[in-house]
């Protein structure tokens, strides 16, 4: 199957979520219909079949594929966590126009058709996040990631334009090659939060649902990397040698980035706020590994952006079960968590363990080639201990987790799950030869809303355990993420002309 | 590089200073309708005909989604520097793209491109950077983006026909974000008032 039916469905969906948001019943199903059909088309889906588009062929990649299809998994539980605390009705339709978008942008060949589509969704998958409801925050935040994406896409396709992939790398000059690869990375920087240009991620984390947030700072800037990578080491990376101080000025953006990302996402109370500031830093190992032009660096990379992107939606996950529970997000509020949540405080093991690895785990060892490919000596060691700056964040939460529990916490629904009373005599009739059968089970089905009412904490708790055991399989390599980061991109397509000389 | 390349070209430019100078918020979208649709002309060779036609309904309909967003734009929110000078400005950046080529610049496409994505360049970035009007700050973001497009076929030649389509899509897209900002900003603050400027920041309410 082509990519056709995937896009049919996830540009429907799309649609049909943003036009009943404001139904909540009507939204949550179209939504959430929409979101799980287009899983399913994407898995099947067969990489590498071609839809004819515009006289080229558009297709799949085993890479966007898997890559997509962690995006969708981790966003449709991060989706089911939210609505079983609040309705949040931009969310389906946020992560179905970004997954539409993306499989465009991976599945065109070459980088400025790629930045393109890229750029595009960014905007347009913004616009619905933040449009309903309208507030002067997210009219602020979305004119600040209007200017971002577009500026990002406009420097990015200058870049691209300086040194394209059709005239091979060695024709490039040094100084073009520093100019463009300085451009494009900081662009990259810019999309992933990279300080001094962070200001986009913390903002959004104010502004934007919680539900969406692993869409716009994690999958979207993913794809952003994913483009700018399959076109940096083949076309730059030849000239890499005579390139100045412009790899150098990237180098250090990536490590100011790990360091001070750690500090920041260390002094924040608000939990979003961390998680913001785990991308941040984060978006450290993406510079670095692009700033070496290095295909192993790219493939390290590639590899290490789908854990990336499903740590990341089990972290907000997390955070959303948290919030929903103890209702507050701020840490100093919450002290002694951990007696009332074990099992989120579990699931935050877990998803730690994902976000960092252990050595011969694919998110270490792909995190460590992407640094030893742009960094060695001190800078290296630095930039290794800096990129455990997640699990230090993690290790705090977990730390205000003991200790005696503040009373807002202590007086929070535990995670036990609990039956109404009218179930359990409906269960005791059924076990009575003589009852009346169709009468208790009539009555048993009007138990089934005050059952799910009553479980919301511990129904959420399961579903962070899901999301927690996904981003474990992402980081340890599950669905073929290796073989699919190392496989090639799609040939660039063939311009109208050859070029002729200049 | 023929006439046509250049009128083509200077037209692109003329739109674009007019889009972000124009005080009227119909002016600026019939600046930004001109930028955009002759844009495929600005090619050597010319785009296949349904590739080019594609490309010129979507700067039409990105120039509509712009009026339409503008249709509680103000005067007042229009660029300090006025028409004439915003028109100097794209005239100038024109005319040194025309020449940047015969200096030196490395460039596999029409100095006319490189010209007219100059000039979009030069008259879009400060309402880009300043912009605290929801519909300046779109229209010089759409004229931003044609930027992109231009200087890219000005330096790298002619686009392949994918990306053509895959341009005038995101061109679209873009102008639909901004008619969504559009409308946010007039439902929060009641005009296109984007809030949080540095002049809000330095009189806070009382």
């Amino acid at each position: 199957m082509s990519l056709f039916p995937f896009l049919a469905v996830a540009t429907l969906g799309a649609a049909l979520a943003v036009a009943l948001r404001g139904r909540r019943r009507a939204g949550t199903l179209a939504g959430f219909a929409g979101v799980a059909a287009a899983l399913l088309a994407l898995v099947l889906t067969v990489p590498g079949e071609p839809l004819q588009l515009g006289g080229v062929a558009v297709a799949m990649t085993p890479y966007a594929r898997v890559l997509l299809g962690v995006g969708l998994a981790g966003g449709l539980l991060v989706l089911a966590v939210s609505r079983l605390a609040t309705w949040e009705a931009t969310g389906p339709a946020t992560l179905l126009v970004a997954a539409s978008g993306l499989a465009v942008a991976l599945g065109v060949g070459g980088a400025i058709p790629g930045l393109l589509a890229v750029g595009a969704t960014s905007a347009l998958a913004a616009a619905v996040a933040l449009a309903h409801p309208a507030t002067p925050l997210r009219v602020r935040a979305l004119a600040r990631e209007l200017r971002g994406a577009t500026l990002a896409m406009a420097i990015g396709i200058l870049a691209v334009s300086l040194a394209p992939e059709a005239i091979g790398g060695l024709a490039v000059q040094p100084q073009v090659a520093g100019l463009a690869l300085v451009a494009a990375g900081l662009a990259l920087g810019h999309r992933f939060g990279a300080i001094p240009l962070h200001a986009r991620v913390a903002r959004l984390s104010d502004a934007a649902p919680a539900s969406v947030l692993p869409v716009l700072l994690a999958l979207l800037p993913a794809g952003w990397a994913v483009v700018l990578l399959g076109w940096a080491p083949d076309t730059l990376g030849p000239a890499a040698p005579v390139i100045g101080w412009d790899g150098t000025v990237l180098v250090i953006v990536g490590l100011a980035t790990l360091v001070l990302g750690t500090f920041a996402a260390l002094i924040q109370d608000d939990l979003l706020r961390i998680v913001a500031y785990t991308v941040v830093l984060d978006a450290g190992v993406v510079v670095l590994g692009f700033s070496s032009l290095d295909p192993a660096g790219r493939e390290a990379v590639r590899a290490w952006l789908v854990p990336f992107v499903a740590s990341r939606a089990a972290l907000v996950g997390w955070v959303v079960a948290f919030r929903a529970g103890f209702g507050t997000a701020r840490l100093s509020e919450a002290r002694g968590w951990l007696r009332r949540a074990p099992t989120l405080g579990v699931s935050l093991i877990a998803i730690g363990a994902a976000t960092v690895g252990w050595p011969g785990m694919l998110v270490w060892d792909a995190r460590l080639a992407a640094l030893q490919a742009a960094s060695a000596g001190p800078a290296l060691a630095v930039a290794t201990i800096a990129s455990l700056g997640t699990a230090v964040a993690i290790a705090r939460i977990l730390g205000t987790g003991f200790g005696r529990p503040l009373p807002r916490v202590a007086a929070a629904p535990g995670e036990l799950a609990r039956v109404p009373a009218g179930l359990r005599a409906a269960a005791r009739a059924l076990r009575n030869p003589g009852g009346k059968r169709t009468a208790t089970l009539r009555a048993a089905s009007n138990e089934v809303r005050p059952l799910l009412e009553m479980n919301r904490t511990p129904l959420r708790a399961l579903l962070v355990v899901i999301l927690a055991g996904l981003a474990l399989m992402a980081a340890s390599g599950a669905f073929g993420i290796g073989d699919a980061a190392a496989g090639p991109d799609l040939p660039v397509a063939t311009p109208v002309t050859s070029l002729p000389a200049p | 590089m023929t006439l046509l390349l250049v009128a083509a070209g200077a037209l692109v430019a003329l739109g674009a200073g007019v889009a972000t100078g124009a005080r009227s918020a119909r002016a600026a979208s019939l600046g930004a309708l001109a930028s955009l649709v002759f844009v495929p002309f600005v090619a050597d060779p010319l785009p296949e005909i349904p590739v080019g036609l594609f490309r010129i309904v979507a700067g039409v309909l990105a120039a509509f989604l712009l009026l339409v967003a503008g249709r509680r734009a103000t005067d007042e929110s229009a660029s300090p520097l006025g028409l004439p000078a915003t028109l100097a400005t794209a005239a100038a950046a024109f005319v040194a793209g025309l020449g940047a080529t015969a200096v030196g610049l490395p460039s596999f496409g029409p100095s006319a491109a490189v010209g007219a994505g100059l000039a979009c360049l030069a008259v879009a970035l400060p309402p880009v950077i300043r912009a605290r009007d929801a519909f300046r700050l779109g229209i010089a973001l759409v004229v931003l983006a044609n930027a992109g497009l231009l200087l890219r076929t000005g330096l790298s030649g002619a686009s392949p026909a994918l990306e053509v389509l895959v341009g005038g899509a995101a061109l679209v897209a873009l102008a639909a974000a901004i008619l969504a900002l559009a409308g946010m900003a007039v439902t929060a603050t009641g005009a296109l008032t984007i809030p949080g400027g540095a002049v809000e920041r330095r009189r806070p309410p009382a």
